[in-house]
């Protein structure tokens, strides 16, 4: 037939890339690639798409017993050989190969030398024998395989992971810089690129051994001289700079982080070092801190969605509302006296109860109605209250405010009868309560039950110096 | 975020450029391009898009600026900026070597010697900081922990008006937006009844300079972003209150009618200024009512009284400007302004400068301890400092009890307290006669930029076009000085 001497030259470049490609799995550790051809290992991300869809489409066709085109499957067989000899150039780039890369190229191998059995068994008329079924199986196994430990190579291995709804890992008290803190930015930041699997520029970052060992470039990581480790130097070039770490794309660390790496390299790099034995002055102790705190986005994740337009329907000249971070649910409301103040504008406000965390209240006439009302909010964290004309009557009403951290209510009428309902405020960071009926030994007994609470009572010098000696007292 | 609204609502706001970049490329192929990719033809516009106005970039520190600015330029060796190498070498020439070349204004360049001068206030350490404060300032010693020192500030200007409307706008030539405007601009109103920038002014015994309205103009931005300046006295604000005969709701009805007659004449010319005109007639509709209650200070308790000092008590003092200056913070105005002029110590400076430290130390210093005593100085930045130093040697006669000193830009001392910066430190020095910087200076575009970092701004991002090109306050220059933040 004259289309068979046409196929004859085909069948010879299967044949030849097969044998090609076994000697290269052979006889791997007695080559040495020249620039160029490991430069055509870089085309195999580009190539490697085309073998997947074509080999499963004449896979498809073969399996439910249709006719496989010949065209698809010499495309397919050819372009499945390109590959796998791409990719094991490109696979010698790599020093040390990782397991992952082991299998792959393995499974990779497999897929285009059982494709070029298939096509040989196709070229002798055996193409519905039984077996030739078992292998187009074994073969879409294979595919399946080889493409999905290719993309844990390129993407990092938790890529196809289910997402899970991992909170990450809070860090504990009195954290151990390395272990708790370092290797968690290194992890979210780095170490999908620069792991035992695929160690680009030769630098693996997920242990200090190897970190101080380091990479290609060398003095990865210098203890105590930041200035001098390339891992920092990288971090500070310039966005669009070719060596900048993380390349373009990913997500780049946040100044913060770029401080405690820094921060931490400077005081020697050590892995036993714990947030207690540094300096208080020491940036890296601000750092650790702000990290240590839980993210108030996720922390507000479960209130109520409120819109922007009911934002805008609450909000006037004289009361101001804002998302506390750009899109999160958890709000900030400022009222301002109105020339006619009418207690309705806040207590309309009972439609975002539960979405407000911050409530300035400062210098309102505030009565019964108001504080009704603002004990509905009980996801408050922050509330003032200040230079209002509330009593203990008005006051209890905040008893249920549990979460709340900040509390300003000086220049009000407050006495000791509310001692009871602040020392129901577990949360309690801070208290402002200067120019109050409360007395000292009032405030000593509130900082009995709330030992971490701290209370200002202005600036006035001997009644802060009477309520220090008695808090210290207790 | 008026000028990045859309372009194409009136077809008079199409500029020039833009005009030929149409007209190029043909009308067809122009319609089908900007449907496709809508900025085709503005350029590199990425940026900033993505910086929308009235929000901060990042988390800010701080929410406002209390800005005590000590006009005519306060000495920082009576001040904060301890030399007693002066006092050892006192009467000798300064050397030509530490002066290195720098002009010197017409006020000093004809003396034929240049004696040092050391300072006639004693000095002394204060609080866990160790901080050197002169006796001319009791009061700011006491707080000395809560402030941080810069002693390393620069400026290139040497005399007055340069120096104040570079530290004002960023450039020495007037008609950039002050620093205030920009802060508006970037983040806006946080209370809708009181103006963003709000200026108040004091003034001294001391030899004083003038203070022109445009130290607080917008330059070209909106002028809603203008500073506003609180007179004392009864019409804080002047033309703000209604005439005899005129009541609120007649002015109502004429704000009602003018606005609409306004918004008519918008929609023919797509004028910005018109859109701002008729906001600004309604913020002064209610500020008739926000301002007098803000001034009044009539329920301030005893004690707030007595740590401000009993001046406070009479408006017009620098006293009475801080603790208004709580109050403006209190119902949140981005930046308030304080000016106190009369620094300008050419001669007489011991009594002088007594005089104007007397005028201001007790009220800065409970300034900041009223803030504090408020949960506010965490997120309230308080800058107290002059447009520029001055010179280590004496101006005229040589005599320790009335010497003067000449303008100096090349090392002066500010402090800043609470909105993310450090508490107690005491940055960048001097060399031993406070002549030179030796050691971590700060220009002023460093202070600007710091300043902006600290309200969630980054100062290359904050940018306004005008006459074809993109203006910052810092214009091509300065670097945050993050040594300084928490």
């Amino acid at each position: 037939m004259a289309h068979s001497s046409k196929n004859k030259w085909v069948d010879y470049v299967v044949l030849g890339l097969s044998v090609f490609l076994i000697f290269c799995l052979l006889f791997e550790s007695y080559i040495v690639l020249p620039s160029l051809v490991s430069w055509m290992g870089r085309w195999h991300p580009l190539v490697l798409h085309f073998p997947i869809v074509l080999l499963l489409m004449a896979l498809f066709l073969g399996l439910t017993g249709k006719k496989v085109p010949y065209q698809l499957l010499t495309v397919a067989v050819l372009s499945a050989l390109l590959t796998a000899i791409s990719g094991f150039f490109l696979g010698k780039e790599v020093a040390v190969k990782g397991d992952l890369l082991f299998r792959h190229q393995w499974l990779g191998a497999g897929v285009a030398l059982l494709a070029a059995l298939w096509y040989a068994l196709t070229q002798v008329q055996l193409s519905n024998n039984i077996y030739t079924k078992g292998l187009q199986v074994v073969l879409v196994g294979l595919v399946v395989a080889t493409g999905h430990y290719g993309g844990m190579v390129t993407h990092g291995e938790g890529f196809l992971a289910l997402p899970t709804k991992k909170r990450p890992i809070k860090i504990p008290e009195n954290p151990i810089i390395y272990t708790d803190v370092v290797t968690r930015i290194l992890e979210n930041k780095c170490v999908s690129c620069h792991n035992p699997n695929k160690r680009k520029g030769e630098l693996v970052m997920t242990s200090l051994a190897a970190l101080l060992k380091g990479g290609e470039s060398g003095n990865t990581l210098v203890p105590g001289l930041p200035e001098e480790s390339e891992l920092i130097r990288r971090l500070h070039l310039p966005m669009q700079d070719e060596e900048h770490m993380p390349p373009e794309g990913k997500t780049p660390l946040t100044q913060d982080e770029i401080g405690i790496l820094e921060r931490w390299i400077s005081l020697g790099a050590s892995d036993t070092l714990r947030l207690a034995e540094i300096k208080r002055t020491d940036p890296l102790v601000g750092y650790v801190e702000k990290m240590m705190q839980p993210d108030l986005t996720e922390k507000w994740i479960k209130l109520p969605m409120v819109q922007d337009s009911t934002l805008q329907n609450l909000a006037s000249n004289y009361i101001t509302i804002h998302r506390i971070s750009s899109n999160s649910k958890g709000l900030s409301v400022s009222v301002y006296l109105p020339p006619e103040y009418d207690p309705k504008a806040i207590t309309d406000l009972q439609r975002i109860s539960k979405n407000i965390i911050e409530l300035d209240l400062s210098g309102i006439p505030l009565g019964n109605k108001e504080l009704d009302f603002v004990a509905l909010c009980d996801n408050l964290e922050w509330l003032e209250v200040d230079g209002t004309p509330i009593t203990d009557a008005e006051f209890k009403k905040l008893k249920g405010l549990t979460q709340l951290k900040m509390l300003k209510a000086y220049s009000t009428s407050i006495s000791d009868e509310s001692i009871s309902v602040l020392k129901e405020l577990k949360e309690l960071k801070t208290l402002y309560v200067w120019d109050t009926q409360l007395s000292v030994s009032g405030l000593a007994q509130l900082k009995e039950s709330l030992p971490n609470l701290e209370i200002n009572v202005g600036s006035n010098a001997e009644l802060k110096a009477e309520v220090a000696k008695n808090g210290n007292n207790l | 975020m008026e000028e990045h609204g859309n372009k194409e609502e009136n077809p008079l706001k199409v500029n020039r450029r833009h005009f030929f970049s149409q007209l190029s490329v043909g009308i067809g192929s122009l319609a089908l391009g900007s449907l496709l990719i809508p900025d085709l033809f503005k350029g590199d516009v990425k940026q900033l898009a993505s910086q929308p106005l009235g929000i901060p970039h990042f988390a800010p520190k701080a929410k406002r600026i209390i800005y005590l600015f000590q006009a005519g330029g306060p000495s920082q060796l009576e001040s904060f900026d301890y030399k007693p190498t002066l006092q050892k070498r006192m009467g000798e020439d300064l050397p030509d070597s530490v002066r290195g070349g720098q002009r010197l204004t017409g006020m000093t360049s004809g003396q034929d010697s240049f004696p040092l001068m050391p300072s006639a206030a004693k000095f002394h350490q204060y609080g866990e900081s160790g901080k050197w404060i002169s006796d001319y300032f009791p009061h700011i010693a006491k707080i000395a922990d809560e402030i941080t020192v810069i002693r390393s500030m620069q400026t290139e200007a040497i005399n007055h008006d340069p120096a104040i409307t570079f530290f004002q706008t960023g450039s020495q030539i007037s008609g950039r937006p002050s620093m205030g405007s920009w802060l508006s601009y970037g983040l806006g109103n946080e209370n809708k009844n009181l103006p963003s920038f709000v200026v108040l002014t004091s003034r001294g015994k001391g030899n004083s300079q003038g203070l022109y309205s445009k130290l607080w103009s917008s330059g070209f931005l909106d002028s809603k972003h203008q500073g506003v300046l609180l007179r004392s006295g009864k019409d804080p604000v002047l033309y703000l209150n209604d005439p005899e005969g005129i009541s609120r709701s007649d002015k109502r009805h004429l704000l009602d009618h003018v606005s609409s007659l306004n918004k008519l004449h918008h929609v023919e010319t797509g004028d910005d200024e018109i859109e701002s005109r008729i906001a600004q007639y309604e913020m002064a509709y209610r500020m008739q009512m926000s301002v007098p209650n803000v001034m009044d200070i009539s329920k301030e308790p005893e004690s707030i009284i007595k740590m401000y000092g009993e001046d406070c008590q009479v408006p017009g003092t620098y006293a009475a400007n801080a603790l208004q200056a709580r109050r403006l913070a209190e119902n949140g105005v981005r930046f308030i302004q304080l000016y106190h002029q009369g620094w300008d110590q050419h001669g007489n400076l011991p009594n002088e400068m007594a005089g104007q430290a007397k005028d201001v130390d007790r009220a800065s210093a409970a300034l900041v301890l009223d803030l504090k005593q408020r949960g506010m100085l965490e997120d309230t930045l308080v800058v107290w400092g002059g447009e520029f130093g001055r010179t280590n040697f004496c101006q005229g006669h040589f005599n320790p009890e009335s010497y003067g000193r000449d303008h100096h830009p090349r090392a002066f001392s500010i402090w800043m307290a609470g909105g993310g910066i450090k508490p107690g430190l005491t940055y960048g020095k001097t060399d031993e006669f406070g002549y030179n910087v030796i050691e971590n200076p700060v220009h002023i575009n460093d202070f600007h930029a710091t300043m902006m970092h600290v309200m969630g701004l980054d100062h290359e991002q904050l940018v306004y076009k005008h006459q074809g090109r993109r203006f910052r306050l810092t214009d091509v220059a300065g670097n945050v000085v993050k040594d300084l933040l928490i």
